[in-house]
C-alpha cells in the first residue's frame, strides 16, 4: 500500500510535468505560422485525444518495446519498473493532447494587440512567446488546465492494467491476497479524495494569486 | 528620417493607402488627422511593418523596409509605438513592463534596466505606481506607462496611434503633457490624433488624410484655419462646429 501511494505520486508528479511540457510544445506548434507545424500539431491532438488513454498504456507496455530494436526492447521488457515507465509515457501522450488544446484556447483569449506590442518592442519570436504570450496563455487557461490535471491524476489508476504497482493495483493485490478488500479500498478512496482536494486547493489558490492578470486579459480584449 | 515613396496598400480590393509620398525629417512632429477609415492608423503602422505595403517603398533611418536583408527586429527596436488601447503586458507590473525589452533586446542588466525604468516613471509622474499591475491603473496611467515603456528602448522615432482616444476626457491632458514635453526635447514623432489643440501647439506639420489619400500637408494654422482642399474644409468645419469657412464672411 505504501509503495502504491509512492508510485501513484511518482506517476502524478512526472506526468503532470511532462504532459505540461509536451502539451505546451504541441500548442505552440498549433498556433505557429508554419502550416506544416500546425498540421503536425493538429494530427497529434486528433490521434491522441480520440484514442482512449488506456489503449496508450497498453500500447507502450506491450507494443512499444517490440517496435524498438530487439536488444533495447528485450532490455525494456526485463526492466522491473518498465510498467511504470510505460505508464508515464502513456499518460503523458494522452494528457498532453488535452493540455495542448486547453492552452490553445488560452492563446485565443489573448488579444492580438499583445503580440503587436511585443513585436513593436523588438522582441524576437522566441522572446514574444516566453515573456508575453505563454505566461498569459497559462493564466487564461488555468481553470480548465487545473481540472485536466486532476483528471490526469485519476487516470494514474488506469496503470493497474499494465501492472504498474500504483495505488489501485496495490488495493487489488491486498484484496486478492488477504481478502481485506473493503479496508484497502476505503483507504485508497480516502487517499484519492484527499490528494485531489489538495490539488484543487492549490489550483484555486494559484487562480486567486493570478486573478489580477486574468481579469486584465479579459479587460483589455476590447 | 522616414520617407514614403509612392506607397500603396490594398486590402481585399480596397485601396486603403493611395500613392503616399511623405518625407519626415529628424526631430519633426507630424500629426496625421482625418475621418475614421481614412487610413491614418494603417499609414502609421506601415512604418514599423505591423502592416505590410503592397507597392512602393518606405525608408526608415536609412533602412529600406521592402529589402529582405533589413533586420526587422532591430529596426523595430528603434521605433517606439504607443497604441490606442495601451497594450501593456497584463501579467507584469508597471516596472517590469518597462524593463522587459531593454533587458531582452538591448541586453541591459537587471539593475541598469531598472534604473532607466525608474527615471522614466519619475518623468511620467508614476514612480508611486511602479509595482502596480495594468488592471490596477487608470487609463491615463496605463498610457503613460506605455509611453515610458517605449522610451526605455531609447527609440529614434515614436509613433502614437490615437493615444488618447480610449481615455476619459479628464485623463487626456496628463498623456498629452508627456507627449508635449517629448516633442519639445526634439523626438521625431508621428501622431495620429483628433486632439486639435495638441496638434496646434506641438505639430511642425499636419497631414490631412481621407480615403487612403494624403489630401493636404501644411503647418497647423494652414490646415486647421485655412484649408485649401474642399474635403479638408468640410472636415474642419465639422470638427470646430462652425460654418464652412467660406460662409464665415457672411456673419
Amino acid at each position: 500500500m505504501k509503495t502504491g501511494v509512492k508510485i501513484t505520486l511518482l506517476l502524478l508528479v512526472t506526468t503532470s510535468i511532462t504532459s505540461l511540457l509536451l502539451g505546451t510544445f504541441i500548442a505552440v506548434m498549433r498556433i505557429s505560422r508554419s502550416r506544416f507545424l500546425r498540421a503536425c500539431g493538429t494530427l497529434y491532438v486528433e490521434i491522441f485525444r480520440n484514442i482512449p488513454g488506456l489503449f496508450w498504456l497498453l500500447f507502450f507496455y506491450f507494443l512499444f518495446p517490440e517496435l524498438l530494436p530487439p536488444e533495447i526492447g528485450a532490455k525494456l521488457n526485463g526492466y522491473l519498473y518498465y510498467p511504470v515507465v510505460a505508464g508515464i509515457l502513456g499518460l503523458t501522450v494522452d494528457n498532453a493532447s488535452y493540455v495542448s488544446d486547453i492552452l490553445r484556447s488560452g492563446r485565443l483569449a489573448i488579444p492580438h494587440s499583445q503580440r503587436e506590442a511585443a513585436i513593436s518592442a523588438g522582441l524576437s519570436r522566441m522572446q514574444q512567446y516566453f515573456h508575453v504570450l505563454l505566461p498569459q496563455m497559462y493564466r487564461a487557461a488555468l481553470p480548465p488546465l487545473g481540472t485536466r490535471m486532476v483528471h490526469n491524476f485519476k487516470n494514474t489508476s488506469l496503470c493497474m492494467a499494465i501492472t504498474a504497482p500504483e495505488l489501485t493495483w496495490a488495493t487489488q493485490q491486498i484484496e486478492s491476497l488477504t481478502f481485506r478488500g473493503i479496508e484497502a479500498t476505503a483507504l485508497a478512496t480516502l487517499f484519492y479524495i484527499a490528494l485531489a482536494g489538495v490539488m484543487i486547493t492549490l489550483i484555486v489558490t494559484l487562480e486567486k494569486i493570478l486573478k489580477i492578470d486574468i481579469s486584465s486579459i479579459t479587460h483589455s480584449r476590447s | 528620417m522616414i520617407k514614403f515613396i509612392n506607397t500603396n496598400k490594398w486590402f481585399n480590393n480596397r485601396h486603403i493607402l493611395k500613392n503616399i509620398n511623405l518625407d519626415i525629417a529628424k526631430g519633426e512632429v507630424i500629426v496625421i488627422c482625418g475621418p475614421s477609415g481614412a487610413g491614418k492608423s494603417t499609414l502609421l503602422r506601415t512604418i514599423n511593418k505591423l502592416e505590410q505595403i503592397d507597392d512602393g517603398e518606405i525608408i526608415v533611418d536609412g533602412m529600406y523596409l521592402s529589402d529582405p536583408k533589413t533586420n526587422l527586429t532591430s529596426l523595430r527596436a528603434e521605433i517606439g509605438v504607443v497604441f490606442q488601447q495601451f497594450n501593456l503586458y497584463p501579467h507584469k507590473t508597471a516596472l517590469k513592463n518597462i524593463t522587459l525589452a531593454p533587458r531582452k533586446v538591448r541586453g541591459l542588466s537587471k539593475k541598469q534596466s531598472q534604473e532607466r525604468a525608474i527615471k522614466l516613471l519619475e518623468r511620467v509622474g508614476l514612480m508611486h505606481r511602479k509595482d502596480a499591475y495594468p488592471v490596477q491603473m487608470s487609463g491615463g496611467e496605463q498610457q503613460r506607462v506605455a509611453i515610458a515603456r517605449s522610451l526605455a528602448m531609447e527609440p529614434k522615432v515614436m509613433l502614437f496611434d490615437e493615444p488618447t482616444s480610449a481615455l476619459d476626457p479628464e485623463l487626456i491632458n496628463e498623456v498629452l503633457d508627456v507627449m508635449t514635453s517629448l516633442a519639445r526635447e526634439g523626438m521625431t514623432m508621428v501622431v495620429v490624433t483628433h486632439e486639435i489643440g495638441f496638434a496646434q501647439k506641438v505639430a511642425d506639420r499636419v497631414v490631412f488624410m481621407d480615403e487612403g489619400e494624403i489630401l493636404e500637408v501644411g503647418s497647423p494654422p494652414d490646415i486647421f484655419l485655412n484649408p485649401k482642399h474642399p474635403r479638408t474644409k468640410e472636415f474642419m468645419s465639422k470638427v470646430f462646429h462652425i460654418p464652412v469657412f467660406g460662409d464665415a464672411e457672411e456673419e
